[in-house]
């Protein structure tokens, strides 16, 4: 069993009539690439915020690494966060900024400050100042800042906000590199949802404070691919007519009343006819196939209605 | 808590209000030196006193220049955590909200009074150099003086920080504590032209921050000088705890 290294539990966070967190539930295992999708202001960076322990719960709980409460505090140490826009001293350079954050956190070994810095190639810019760094440049500090302690996991919010093309796909390397190399857990929260997808393996919906759904990179692949739904209310039969009539293997049963079907070249006409020939009331064939922001676009809908 | 303020005194070694502190001190202290005239600026009524008083010592009557000194100490070390964001780095990873307050405070406190005593030390020796006996005391008369001004100094240094951790904004911060010692003198100067007032105004004058300074460093009761210290220590206790729940409990933004 995969070891948990964050999990919430009806997390919950008001401000006056405000909640800005409805208890949410989510779960990071190790080495997970855990993408967190929402609009601006649905919520992801109040649900870093409170695991990271810069603003307090109303309700619910979380643990870190197992542990809970004050345990949890301890193992902050083991987090490198980025919340929200990077902050650094102005006056003082990349090196020194980051410098100060190793004295903080007891860094005895300074290269790991260059290891950092090269990760996110800014090792030419190490004497620049903070103040005159472009946002993209301003990014990749705060990506080498969180990383600098050599984390077990790392929180990132809006991460690739400000970064040019280039940019993101250098970051998106850095993202897998961190992942496979060095077994870095991470979480990143984002409003691109292509760009989350194209690094993430598992994946949280947030829409005004509430989860929408957590699902695995398979099963979001498998939602958005193209099929038949076919709507009964007799999945286990239609189920052994599709493989015994007609050959079908390729699909899911979704749930009591749906089936999706995503093996290619099923006429749906052949299909609707061989099933009512057995006896199946079929309420509905219909093709489904929907890009990601579609699907957002649907799960918030489908949330609102 | 000790690498926390490790860093500080690293980031303070590269600030500008590190140099800017040193500039105001020297410039101040060199003035007096030069001229064999006590420099600096009071609030209060101007104090009379013996001629036996040499110009070192009367010079830290003057000390209430640092009460403006020292609020470049407390703004680098606190405020700038807050108008720069970086308070986020470390409460998210590196230390808790209390243990952030409670070593922010020790060294702010820490670092402000070692630079009060460091300045006015170096003010002294630099005097006994260039002027020699005739314009300087024995180092014990010196000290006397400076120490008796110590838990004045760490009451003000101690309120800035509660300020600075209040107003978390550097603006607010710089206005509320250049403008608080002014503001109380002008208050107390109308109340003391108002006949039925008059009583309560010459006290608050009498425990105005400059005439404080003044009267410890030179001469005072024992009444007047217990009656500062027990000031000193409810407002360095007050601002203390007051500083700590207020950090531990408000969201930060």
């Amino acid at each position: 069993m995969r070891e948990i290294v964050l999990q919430t539990k009806q997390l919950t966070k008001r401000y006056r009539s405000f909640t800005a967190l409805d208890h949410a539930d989510m779960t990071v295992y190790r080495e997970d690439i855990y993408g967190l999708i929402g609009r601006n202001g649905a919520g992801k960076t109040t649900m870093m915020k409170l695991v990271t322990g810069l603003s307090e719960q109303t309700e619910g709980e979380y643990s870190i690494f197992g542990k809970t409460g004050s345990a949890a505090e301890k193992e902050k140490r083991r987090i490198g966060c980025l919340i929200e826009n990077p902050a650094f001293f102005g006056n003082l350079t990349a090196y020194q900024n980051l410098r100060y954050y190793c004295y903080q956190k007891g860094i005895t070994d300074l290269k790991q400050i260059d290891e950092a810095l090269e990760l996110v190639q800014l090792t030419d810019v190490r004497n620049k100042k903070f103040r005159k760094f472009s946002l993209g440049m301003k990014q990749r500090l705060g990506i080498a800042f969180a990383v600098l302690d050599n984390p077990d996991l790392v929180i990132l919010d809006e991460p690739i906000n400000g970064l040019d093309p280039i940019g993101i796909s250098e970051l998106r390397d850095t993202f897998r590199k961190l992942s496979q190399e060095r077994g870095i857990t991470l979480i990143i929260s984002s409003h691109i949802l292509s760009e989350l997808y194209a690094v993430a393996n598992r994946f949280l919906f947030i829409d005004k404070g509430k989860v929408l759904k957590e699902v695995t990179k398979q099963e979001l692949d498998l939602e958005c691919s193209r099929c038949l739904v076919v709507k009964t209310d007799d999945t286990k039969k239609t189920a052994t007519i599709l493989e015994s009539k007609l050959n079908i293997t390729d699909y899911k049963v979704t749930d009591m009343s749906e089936i999706r079907i995503y093996q290619e070249n099923v006429s749906p006409k052949e299909l609707n006819r061989t099933l009512i020939q057995n006896g199946i009331d079929v309420d509905g064939i219909t093709e489904s196939g929907v890009s990601l922001e579609d699907y957002f676009k649907q799960l918030v809908g489908e949330v609102r209605s | 808590m000790i690498n926390l303020m490790k860093a500080e005194l690293y980031r303070m070694t590269k600030s500008k209000g590190f140099y800017l502190f040193w500039l105001f001190a020297v410039i101040t202290f060199m003035i007096s030196v030069l001229y064999h005239e006590p420099g600096g600026i009071s609030l209060g009524a101007p104090l009379d006193y013996s001629d036996d008083i040499k110009m070192d010592v009367a010079q830290t009557a003057m000390n209430f220049s640092y009460y403006f000194f020292l609020i470049i100490p407390v703004f680098c070390i606190i405020s700038s955590e807050f108008s720069e964001h970086t308070i986020k780095n470390t409460i998210t990873s590196a230390i808790s909200r209390k243990k952030y307050f409670t070593a922010k405070y020790a060294f702010t406190l820490f670092y402000s009074l070692l630079s009060f005593l460091t300045a006015n030390y170096l003010f002294y020796f630099v005097n006994r150099i260039i002027n020699g006996s005739k314009y300087s005391s024995p180092v014990s008369d010196y000290s006397k003086a400076l120490f008796s001004q110590l838990p004045l100094f760490t009451a003000i240094v101690s309120l800035f920080i509660f300020l600075a951790f209040l107003f978390r904004k550097g603006a607010a911060f710089n206005a509320v504590t250049i403008i608080t010692p002014i503001a109380y003198t002008s208050i107390s100067l109308v109340l003391y032209g108002i006949e039925g007032t008059k009583k309560a105004a010459e006290k608050l004058l009498t425990y105005e921050i400059s005439t404080m300074i003044s009267r410890l460093a030179l001469e005072c009761t024992d009444s007047y000088r217990t009656k500062c210290y027990i000031i000193s220590i409810v407002v360095t206790v007050s601002s203390f705890v007051l500083g700590y729940v207020l950090f531990t409990k408000r969201e930060l933004e």
